[in-house]
């Protein structure tokens, strides 16, 4: 039987949900349990987050937000941009979850850092055509994943004035 | 998706004492400021209201509460570096904020609920930001503060908009458009007849368009007015023969099209309401989509198209056509200019997409069996000119409407639309107009207050023009253009003027009257008052989820895989307040 992404995620939360009400859990007092339901909330790759608890390796990246400073933070390899970003509090939006329905996690690369990265897709494509100051070497956050070689890149958030 | 419900599930568990700044992912970058010094600032917090909750409402209330935040901490560092005192005009007088958001609906959401087609529900996830947003804006240790949710509460009837310039430090109209942006050509009024936003609204779910139901059912299904059986065939499966024609270029003239033409097969697993798939049946064949002017103007975006071009790829039994002579036509030496742009990158790969799909189109021979059933046909450079009738005078309805073939004529980025004298008539059983919502006055604005030409409130850059203490944002505040994401600059706009007029007017403020968060008078503890004494039936955030709870209850889905089956009525939302729903 073929199972969506929606329909595993179903499932996942239910499981939880029932697990919870047995258990009376307090998210407080299970700090794991409570890593573990965020990243079950995390609907767009739920394989690909419960597979983080077991890769450990990081790099260093720094995200320079609008006013120019600079945020270095340790991020996991295999992860999107867009979750370290959400993961080390840096202030990132990212409206549809990543799921390419909009551009607000619009990230802007250096051009040696930007020409290794794999290439977009149409439907990346189409939503980075409504960026705001989009570049020649802009890519959403959300389909950049971290690899061993961003290890002391710089990634820019852009400027949108305020 | 539950994702709401188990939030609060898990939110409801012992988070009073908490601070609710670490609760969930979005939280986090919500709250800039919260620090270990237990200095406040001033005597109490600020009192914001928002109007409307849309995502104009919620991101303005988020940007506020952060920009408060950031303000106070960046304050007490000041104080606590500095070795002589500081000047009290620079700094913050309030020690946090309370915002109440106000909505006239039980439902938040704004247009992500009633706006964003059922078949994109990616792009409703954003209520997982909006959701983040009530609870409290600063941790007890520092004052406390919240962002609150009231809704059925309808500003100009249930509460006065000088009653709450009364009851808070600043007033922020975020309710988008009511209305729409006129086309005068005669027939307007005929049987048959709706502007995209009635649609719209309707096949999702919105409690004041029902009507529109039996408008649309009559189109599809009876269109001769002899109720000739046909309503059954939409519960059998059965695709109408209706011609179904859309007036206007933008995105939600292509969401009408693809609703129109996909029905209950294509749009059974969606949050879509029941009663409307019961209307469209398996969909109409053929869906006529006409611009005036050519495809490089046209308001629609890629994403929205390339959509339009896969459908028959997917399955749903749907072709979509262009004609290459329209295309060629649209192409003049100013359109080609206006591709050279900076803003022309997108518009390059809009024409390269369509240029592609007219070549599918003219591929496409005659008596192709596999050709799907269904039809979108995109139409450019035509001007409605007249909506005609069928001459029944016992069932008078729309029949067709007649276009003038137009050119472009003028400059790049200034080409208008000039009639030919070449026309042509396309039937049509069910005409919607799609040519843009239109803002409208609040009850009790002042008219100075309102540019009724273009629909919105006179303001500078979100503060409303003349002295008093209102702001908007959204549609209201800037026409309605722009995707939800063009919100979060909008709202930043705005509450750098908030912040602004905070800073520049200290002796207004009402921190230096004796007033506190306790004040009965004014804030949140001021509107439930009013409300109360008024009889006002106000739904809360916890009751909100409730509601939305209620929705997603297994024992109303018509299948595992549906998000949702929205209540079609304030009535039943409220009465799931009771537990009688």
């Amino acid at each position: 039987m073929v199972i969506n992404r929606r329909q595993l995620s179903t499932i996942f939360e239910r499981f939880h949900t029932a697990l919870l009400a047995l258990s009376c859990v307090d998210r407080k007092s299970f700090p794991s349990l409570s890593a573990q339901s965020t990243i079950l909330f995390n609907n767009r790759n739920v394989i690909h987050s419960a597979r983080q608890f077991s890769s450990k390796e990081t790099v260093t990246i720094t995200y320079v937000d609008p006013s120019g400073d600079e945020h270095p933070v340790e991020a996991e390899v295999g992860q999107h941009l867009l979750d370290v970003a959400h993961a080390k509090n840096i202030e990132l939006e990212g409206a549809c979850g990543g799921e390419l329905a909009c551009s607000t996690c619009h990230l802007i690369f250096d051009k040696d850092v930007y020409d290794t990265l794999p290439p977009k897709s149409d439907e990346e494509e189409d939503m980075l055509d409504l960026a705001f100051e989009l570049t020649e070497t802009s890519r959403l956050g959300c389909q950049i994943r971290v690899t061993k070689e961003f290890d002391g890149i710089k990634v820019r958030i852009p400027n949108d004035g305020y | 998706m539950a994702r709401p419900s188990l939030r609060s599930f898990v939110e409801s568990r012992s988070y009073s004492t908490h601070d609710s700044c670490t609760v969930g992912k979005r939280r986090l970058h919500n709250s800039a400021a919260v620090t270990d010094s237990p200095i406040t600032h001033g005597r109490r917090r600020l009192r914001a209201v928002v109007v409307g909750s849309g995502p104009s409402g919620f991101y303005t209330a988020k940007y506020l509460t952060s920009s408060v935040n950031k303000r106070i901490a960046a304050d007490r560092e000041t104080a606590t570096s500095s070795s002589s005192s500081s000047t009290s005009s620079s700094s913050w007088p309030f020690s946090g904020i309370d915002i109440d958001i106000l909505e006239r609906l039980p439902t938040p959401y704004g247009l992500v609920r009633y706006g964003v087609a059922p078949d994109h529900p990616e792009v409703k996830n954003v209520e997982n930001d909006f959701a983040a947003v009530p609870g409290n804006t600063h941790s007890r240790a520092h004052g406390g503060g919240t962002v609150s949710y009231f809704g059925n509460v309808d500003v100009g009837r249930h509460v006065s908009l000088s009653t709450l310039s009364a009851l808070y430090d600043v007033v922020v109209l975020a309710y988008g458009c009511q209305s729409d942006r006129g086309l005068t050509i005669p027939g307007l009024d005929l049987r048959g007849v709706l502007t995209a936003r009635q649609f719209v609204n309707w096949y999702n779910g919105h409690p004041e368009f029902g009507y529109v139901a039996d408008i649309v059912r009559e189109a599809l299904w009876d269109r001769d007015g002899n109720n000739a059986g046909d309503v059954d065939d939409a519960d059998n499966g059965a695709i109408s023969k209706a011609k179904a024609v859309v007036i206007g270029n933008g995105n939600v003239a292509l969401d009408c099209a693809r609703i129109l033409a996909k029905g209950r097969r294509g749009l059974k697993d969606t949050d879509v309401p029941s009663s409307v798939l019961d209307v469209l049946g398996d969909g109409v064949e053929k869906v006529v989509v006409v611009g005036r002017r050519g495809h490089v103007q046209g308001a629609f975006t890629i994403k929205e198209l390339r959509e339009l071009t896969k459908l028959q790829k997917e399955g749903y039994d749907v072709s979509f056509r262009v004609r290459q002579e329209e295309l060629d036509m649209g192409m003049t030496e100013a359109s080609l200019q206006e591709l050279q742009l900076a803003s022309g990158r997108p518009k390059m790969r809009i024409d390269a997409l369509l240029r592609e799909a007219a070549a599918t189109t003219e591929e496409e021979g005659e008596g192709d069996h596999e050709a799907p059933t269904k039809t979108i046909e995109l139409r450019l450079l035509m001007n409605p000119i007249r909506i005609e009738s069928n001459n029944n005078r016992n069932n008078p309805r729309v029949h067709h409407v007649i276009f003038e073939r137009t050119q472009l004529q003028g400059e790049p980025g200034k080409q208008l639309s000039v009639g030919t004298g070449q026309y042509e008539k396309i039937s049509a059983d069910l005409v919607i107009l799609s040519v843009g919502y239109k803002g409208s006055p609040l009850e009790g604005m002042n008219e100075n207050m309102f540019d009724s030409q273009r629909g919105i409130v006179v303001n500078n850059q979100g503060k409303v023009c003349g002295d008093n203490n209102l702001f908007v944002v959204g549609w209201i505040k800037r026409s309605p253009t722009g995707i939800i994401g063009s919100n979060i600059m909008d709202a930043k706009e705005t509450v750098a003027s908030i912040m602004k007029y905070i800073d520049s007017n200290p002796q207004n403020l009402l921190a230096l009257h004796e007033d506190s968060d306790d004040d009965l008078s004014k804030g949140s503890r001021g509107l439930i008052r009013h409300l109360e004494a008024n009889n006002v039936k106000y739904v809360t955030w916890d009751q909100f989820l409730q509601i939305d709870q209620a929705e997603r209850d297994r024992d109303r889905l018509r299948n595992d895989v549906q998000p949702r089956e929205k209540f079609l009525s304030v009535d039943e939302m409220l009465a799931c307040l009771q537990s009688t729903c």
